[in-house]
């Protein structure tokens, strides 16, 4: 018998798995694996199905979405992700249908897959694109097909998504078309008092209303509000308000308040990573090191999974988000006078399903009498407005 | 090629590896009702796990209140009875969090608000269930929110290895805000940045 040149830690990592697999349900129930390997020019991703499962391929953004269906249950199984282009491998069902993620480090990138039958193996390689997007034969390799290839398939693009705004300089000579501006509160639901009966609900739509305008006056965009009077909307809503309008800018203006009196000064939220991820690996079983599952969580229609969709959207939104916060928060600090508290990530509930950039702008405290002072006034408002404005500006200016 | 033979010192990391993982299941096993999981941490991996103690030790754990002077939250320590279960434990620190500073540092959950229920699930979630003053007596704000939600989960992750997320529930069931602002329909995990220090 020929050895193999094992290291004594791989002999570990494979006894310590084989372990924990006999300790788990031995059951042997169909299995489906993904794995990730890094190749010099691609990056190809392996799935290996239990049996003939009719599939198609959806690129959504920096996603790439594997739907199987399947009327009998098998479990997943992935190798922890070491890729310098593969970021992650999820995957969400309902009923018969299964969705494998694979999560690409951006979206500029530009697929292959072929199957081969024998093996039950779809095939996927990953290439990246130059910026801007180069378009999908321009200067790039043909992927190395293997001499078993039998079937090639064209996977195809999705149209339903929407776009981030910007890559490339055509993208941005399109330009940002609808901005969602989101008053907090409203109705009922009154959000912070202050101490002189200011309630958050009125500023923030007072605020809203004078952002919209001047965006109006100013620019070809159009500004879509999730309220303009004084009612309830939920927070699962506004954000459908935004996806709805294929908002390309979702700015949530609030009034902050805290326990502590003297509490002041202005900042910027953006959504949370960790959160975002926590969420998705709930109800999504996320999982991005070597594990399986028994069961697929069963989801209960497919409302879970665009919620779970919309989060992955969300992360991948992230950065554009931060840039947004700086900018505006550096308006904030220039025009308002107000403590500098900087840019923050935050669990934000309406934040979550948005699926574009997107700010919560805490303008100033309302639970401080002297900031209350200022945020019933005029003048303070529309400070609070035209440096939003201000930082919208700047930041479309930055995608042109 | 030659066959390769496992040398005794393969052989000893092989033995070492597993014992590690006997250890591992083992707290893992025993984790389930969050029953002494912490003992079982801090022993050393030889011993078996031991029988709860039946006398209460004092326990010091830190509890994280907000401060006048800035917008974190500081550790003050407070004695607790230590066990006879990690639920047990964490019960009391949430308790002594809503009891508030002796220090006079500000407690960001309402002194009318009740522990109704605490469990610990077998994956390292916190249930911490509060009764509705939570969000009755809330001042809503995301600072106010951000202070309530992250006293509560920094303090459990941080004093309880067990605990590795918490969800908040209030009279029993998912809420999806206290007030309007962070998400309470997922569970957290700590946000340590919101610490001083």
């Amino acid at each position: 018998m020929i050895g193999t040149n094992e290291t004594t830690t791989r002999r570990l990592a494979a006894f310590s798995l084989l372990f924990f697999s006999l300790l788990s349900f031995a059951a042997a129930q169909p299995t489906l694996r993904v794995s990730a390997q890094d190749y010099e020019d691609y990056s190809r991703v392996i799935v290996t199905f239990p049996s003939s499962l009719p599939i198609t391929l959806e690129k959504d953004g920096n996603l790439l979405l594997v739907r199987i269906s399947s009327t009998s249950p098998f479990r997943l199984r992935t190798e922890p992700v070491k890729s310098r282009f593969i970021k992650s491998f999820s995957w969400v069902t309902s009923g018969d249908l299964y969705i494998i993620v694979i999560e690409v480090r951006h979206e500029r990138f530009r697929q292959d897959s072929f199957q081969i039958e024998k093996k039950r193996q779809l095939v996927i390689d990953f290439y990246e694109l130059a910026e801007p997007p180069a378009g999908e034969a321009v200067g790039l390799e043909a992927p190395q097909v293997p001499p078993e290839l039998e079937k090639k398939e064209e996977p195809p693009s999705a149209v339903e998504v929407t776009p981030p705004p910007v890559e490339g300089s055509s993208a941005a000579a399109k330009g940002i078309r609808t901005i969602v501006i989101d008053p907090g509160h409203g109705g009922l639901e009154v959000g912070a008092k202050g101490k002189f009966g200011t309630l958050e609900k009125d500023i923030t739509l007072a605020i809203s209303l004078r952002l919209k305008a001047l965006i109006e006056k100013n620019l070809a965009f159009h500004v879509e509000l999730t309220r303009d009077r004084d009612i309830d909307v939920t927070l699962e809503n506004r954000a459908a308000i935004a996806n709805n309008h294929r908002a390309e800018l979702f700015i949530s203006v609030h009034a902050n308040s805290s326990y502590r009196r003297n509490a002041n000064g202005s900042e910027t939220f953006f959504l949370s990573l960790n959160a975002t991820d926590e969420e998705a690996r709930r109800l999504a079983y996320l999982e991005n090191n070597s594990a399986d599952f028994d069961k697929p969580l069963a989801t209960e229609n497919k409302d879970d999974i665009m919620m779970i969709l919309w989060d992955m959207a969300q992360s991948a939104y992230l950065k554009q988000s931060q840039r947004l916060a700086e900018i505006i928060q550096d308006e904030l600090n220039s025009l308002l006078g107000t403590k500098d508290r900087g840019i923050k990530q935050a669990p934000f509930k309406v934040l979550t399903g948005v699926a574009c950039p997107a700010v919560l702008v805490e303008s100033a405290f309302i639970s401080n009498p002297e900031e209350e002072r200022d945020l019933v006034q005029e003048a303070f408002q529309e400070n609070v407005a035209q440096a939003i404005y201000r930082g919208l500006v700047r930041y479309i200016r930055l995608l042109s | 090629m030659k066959k390769r033979s496992i040398t005794p010192a393969q052989w000893t990391l092989f033995g070492l590896s597993l014992i590690v993982v006997l250890v591992l299941a083992a707290i893992l096993i025993r984790g389930e009702g969050g029953e002494k999981v912490k003992s079982a941490v801090v022993m050393s991996p030889a011993e078996s796990p031991p029988e709860p103690a039946p006398a209460r030790e004092a326990k010091t754990v830190s509890l994280f209140f907000l401060s006048e002077d800035d917008s974190l939250l500081h550790p003050e320590q407070r004695e607790i009875l230590a066990g006879p279960s990690i639920v047990e434990e964490a019960e009391q620190a949430v308790e002594e969090l809503i009891r508030g500073s002796d220090k006079g540092y500000i407690s960001p959950l309402p002194p009318e608000t009740k522990l109704r229920q605490l469990f610990i699930t077998k994956d390292g979630v916190a249930y911490v269930d509060l009764s509705r003053e939570i969000m009755e007596k809330h001042p809503s704000g995301s600072s106010a929110e951000l202070a309530t939600v992250y006293s509560i989960v920094n303090t459990l992750v941080y004093n309880f290895k067990p605990i590795k997320k918490v969800f908040i529930l209030v009279e029993g069931s998912e809420k999806e805000t206290l007030g309007g602002h962070i998400n309470l329909s997922q569970p957290f995990v700590p946000l340590y940045s919101l610490n001083a220090q």
